[in-house]
């Protein structure tokens, strides 16, 4: 199983990846369902600046294009984004 | 009934002209957004505007149904820029068509509130020091809030 990641603005600055696939077949062949809380405690092993960034307390999370909060279930084929609170108009 | 994004200058003579001239209305609302100059204390020379394209036009796309289902709209539209801006130009266009002054303003009013704070796009400002990415605001929160509390109508 893999899923699309895509990071935005100061994020995608801090960490210097715009968009990549994640593989999940080891995480989900050990668990019956992942959440969003668990790709980022899985992309926060990736270094210091990684968990700091993902866990921002105001980090918004965004599945297939709608915002949701940790606890979404995720599953193949998924967008999952990462960006600051927005700032348009 | 429309969104677009776009990198162009928003065109506000021609995007009324359509806005009106698609479903001629009562009362006309709209409102127009340009790129300020300053921003507290500092000043801006230019505005980088980064943006989610997928999402954005989803969330501005339901925004628009919602308030035309809200406010019973016969025509809106939305307009947002995307990349790089010089301070006055244009960044955001909306405009609203219904029966009634009170509606079309409300309507307004309602996708400007919403689209700052959950439509996925993000300032960064360019100044005499440097850039740095804007920071949302309480204040932007607060009147987003307005809207599902009740107490606006």
């Amino acid at each position: 199983m893999s899923i699309t990641i895509k990071l935005f603005s100061a994020l995608r600055e801090a960490l210097g990846e715009s968009e990549f696939e994640l593989d999940l077949s080891d995480v989900s062949e050990a668990s019956a369902q992942i959440d969003v809380a668990a790709i980022k405690a899985l992309l926060s092993q990736r270094g210091a600046e990684w968990k700091e960034a993902l866990n921002q307390p105001n980090l918004v999370h965004a599945l297939n294009h709608n915002v949701v909060f940790t606890d979404a279930a995720v599953s193949e084929g998924d967008e999952l984004a990462f960006f600051p609170p927005m700032t348009g108009g | 009934m429309s969104v677009s994004l776009q990198s162009e200058a928003i065109d506000v003579a021609a995007e009324y002209a359509q806005l009106v001239g698609d479903s001629p209305g009562a009362a006309v609302a709209t409102f127009t957004g340009y790129v300020r100059n300053h921003s507290d204390a500092h000043a801006v020379t230019e505005l980088e505007l980064e943006h989610y394209p997928e999402m954005a036009r989803k969330v501005l796309e339901n925004l628009g149904q919602s308030a035309a289902e809200r406010f019973g709209l016969s025509n809106w539209r939305i307009v947002h820029r995307f990349g790089r801006l010089a301070v006055s130009e244009t960044i955001v266009w909306v405009g609203a068509v219904a029966d009634h002054r009170g509606e079309a303003i409300s309507a307004c009013d309602l996708m400007m509130d919403t689209l700052k704070t959950d439509a996925p796009f993000w300032k960064r400002e360019q100044g005499p020091a440097g850039g740095q990415w804007v920071a949302n605001r309480d204040s932007d929160t607060e009147r987003r809030a307005r809207w599902q509390s009740g107490d606006v109508q």
